[in-house]
């Protein structure tokens, strides 16, 4: 009997119960949450609900040496964890996305190439502030990326400024991504008129294959010598769009756009999730990093919304810019843009500004990797 | 692979494998890959090249990026792969050359000051690792503060980068000003390049429309109407319906649609023949 009881006990010292402590309490409280917001709310749900799983995965109590947390060299999770630690899953993302993103609207009006650039503010803001809180400048530069609103861009930089601070960013990253439609709209009601809201922009003119072709073969030479470090994100990048382009690699394009780009958000998702161990999350300084990533948001938006209309001095009547696709420069494909939309709508059914923002949307998502390749410059 | 510091006066410097204190020659692999060094010349002769042989397939001639390997000057080959058939007293100059025998990777003089005993113990060395002359002439070479046989020679401080920036630009006014330059730069760049090849593009319609702008009806017909905005986000709204369900296989503003295959369609269905009754 006695053996029994003991063996029980053993047992017992095995379980999560026996390792329980609040904090783990409280990370699985945030798992639900994102499993809560994506599956009922329906935001952002390829993304939340791997993270928000992944954080229930990391966030059982372990005894230690049982080799299966993500931390512990050599486990399972572990060697997934490997693709975010070692910076593979990132550009991989990338090449999907290229692969899935028409430049259209960005080749037809390459003025708006300029409101992905300016929204590029939001990143440096988020550094600056970093700093004054006392951050070194390579964690502030992994902080300040959470503006460039875009996860891998995130993941890729702060796995590299500062790796103890990567859960913490990549969760900050995509919840902000997915709550752009709550962040953007009161900005950009804020900063614009009336008539602005109703300015009605060109249609866009059709693109030829040959442009198509050409973008991202001189989008890569152009933005890679200027800025080397951000080659594993751009080059990807500009290489998937390439595949879609081309029209000869179509099986590839679709592999990239669709099979691998969903195993890698999958492998991502869950690990990113899974790297949140109550432990290594749960520290005052991840309430900073979301303050500040909030902050990062918010001048984007303002940044971008602020410079059409500054643009807008400069450019002749017919030719102005609906400001309300300004916030469209943080490259969060397609939300930022759907927010143009649907702002844009409500004070005239009939103004589509959706196909507009997607030109500095995907120039956003330039703009966030060129960002990323100076940070890392600089500071890597 | 690069030369990189020497010792010629061993008394108690770094020891071999057998404990002894001889004279050393470092070696540095500049590079960012695996280089095999093996069959190799290290020779301190100009007029012979090929005085020491490194052997091949030794893993440990394997050199990693950015690491070192120590080959002592002890004229006693027999003791293994790392160990020369000179010494470096005798020596006037030290000559890396490729497996070919010809062809010089790497070439340094020895100064005469290094074989004097008030130098015992004291390296001659790259500043920084790798970087310098590779003719022999001594830039980017100096007396070392101190050996630093297998290690760099200048102390590398990982967080040197951010600790300078900190310095330079404590509140990260200087980065925003100097990263945004660069970001506006490239799309700047691109903007111009594009819109020049769009010029290219649409040089033919713009043509066509100036014959036409001479009449009033033909200027109203080109300003974009609310019918024209609504077509185009139909047509935006389709594109991406059918991008998502993988239905659109051609470029933009063409709208194809893939015929699936069903039993109803299917051409070995309709072919099946019917039974027929045997006459």
């Amino acid at each position: 009997m006695d053996k029994i009881l003991e063996n029980l006990q053993t047992f017992w010292s095995f379980t999560g119960f026996a390792n329980f402590t609040t904090d783990y309490l409280i990370m699985i409280g945030f798992g639900l949450i994102f499993l809560y917001l994506g599956i009922k709310k329906d935001w952002e749900p390829m993304l939340l609900v791997p993270i928000g799983f992944g954080i229930l995965i990391g966030n059982i109590p372990l005894f230690q040496g049982l080799n299966v947390g993500v931390y512990e060299e050599g486990s399972v999770l572990n060697i997934l964890y490997q693709g975010v630690q070692r910076g593979f899953y990132p550009p991989l993302i990338f090449l999907g996305i290229g692969a899935m993103t028409d430049f259209s609207a960005l080749i037809s009006n390459p003025k708006l190439f300029l409101i992905g650039a300016a929204a590029q503010f939001g990143i440096f803001g988020a550094y600056a502030i970093s700093l004054a809180f006392g951050f070194d400048p390579a964690q502030a530069g992994a902080i300040g990326i959470i503006g460039g609103a875009d996860g891998p861009t995130a993941i890729f930089l702060s796995s590299r400024l500062a790796p103890d601070m990567m859960g913490a960013i990549a969760v900050s990253a995509y919840s902000y991504m997915a709550l752009v439609p709550v962040i953007q709209p009161p900005i950009m009601r804020l900063l614009t008129t009336k008539k602005e809201r109703l300015i009605r922009m060109k249609a866009p003119r059709q693109v030829s294959h040959t442009e198509k072709v050409l973008f991202p073969i001189i989008g890569f030479l152009l933005t890679a010598f200027i800025v080397p470090s951000g080659i594993p994100l751009l080059g990807m990048l500009f290489f998937g769009n390439l595949l879609k382009e081309s029209g000869v690699t179509k099986r590839l394009a679709n592999t990239a756009s669709g099979p691998l780009i969903d195993i890698v958000t999958i492998l991502i998702g869950v690990t990113v999730g899974a790297s949140t161990q109550a432990d290594q999350f749960l520290q005052t300084r991840s309430i900073w990093i979301f303050i500040i990533g909030a902050c990062s948001f918010l001048i984007a938006t303002f940044a971008g919304v602020l410079f059409v209309k500054i643009f807008n001095i400069f450019l002749k009547e017919g030719n102005k810019i609906n400001p309300l696709i300004g916030n469209a420069g943080v490259s969060a494909v397609p939300d930022a843009a759907r927010v143009s939309q649907n702002v844009g709508r409500e004070y005239d059914p009939t103004n589509y500004l959706m196909m507009h923002a997607m030109g500095p949307n995907v120039a956003g998502v330039i703009g966030s990797a060129v960002a990323a390749g100076i940070l890392l410059g600089f500071l890597g | 692979m690069r030369l990189n510091e020497i010792l010629v006066i061993n008394t108690n410097d770094y020891q071999d494998d057998y404990g002894q204190q001889s004279s050393w020659i470092e070696i540095f692999n500049a590079s960012y890959g695996t280089v095999d060094i093996g069959g190799c010349y290290i020779s301190d002769d100009p007029s012979n090249l090929r005085k020491y042989q490194i052997p091949g397939g030794d893993v440990l001639t394997k050199i990693k990026p950015r690491q070192h390997v120590i080959f002592w000057a002890d004229n006693q080959p027999f003791r293994g792969t790392f160990h020369v058939n000179f010494d470096l007293m005798g020596a006037e100059e030290i000559i890396f050359t490729k497996g070919d025998g010809k062809s010089i990777i790497d070439r340094i003089r020895i100064p005469s000051a290094l074989k004097d005993s008030t130098m015992a113990n004291k390296s001659y060395g790259r500043i920084e690792d790798g970087e310098g002359s590779i003719d022999g002439n001594g830039d980017g070479w100096e007396m070392l503060e101190r050996t630093s046989a297998s290690t760099n020679n200048a102390m590398v401080d990982k967080t040197a980068k951010p600790n300078r920036m900190k310095e330079m630009d404590p509140y990260g006014w200087m980065m925003a000003v100097l990263a945004m330059t660069v970001v506006f730069t490239a799309l700047i760049i691109l903007y111009f390049l594009f819109k020049q090849i769009s010029r290219i593009y649409t040089r033919p319609t713009s043509r066509a429309e100036g014959t036409k702008a001479a009449t009033p009806a033909a200027v109203a017909a080109t300003k974009p109407s609310s019918d024209d905005e609504v077509n185009a986000a139909i047509v935006a709204a389709l594109e991406m319906w059918m991008e998502s369900n993988l239905l659109h296989d051609e470029e933009s503003f063409v709208l194809t649609i893939t015929p699936s295959r069903s039993a109803w369609n299917d051409k070995h269905e309709l072919l099946t023949k019917l039974p027929q009754m045997k006459k």
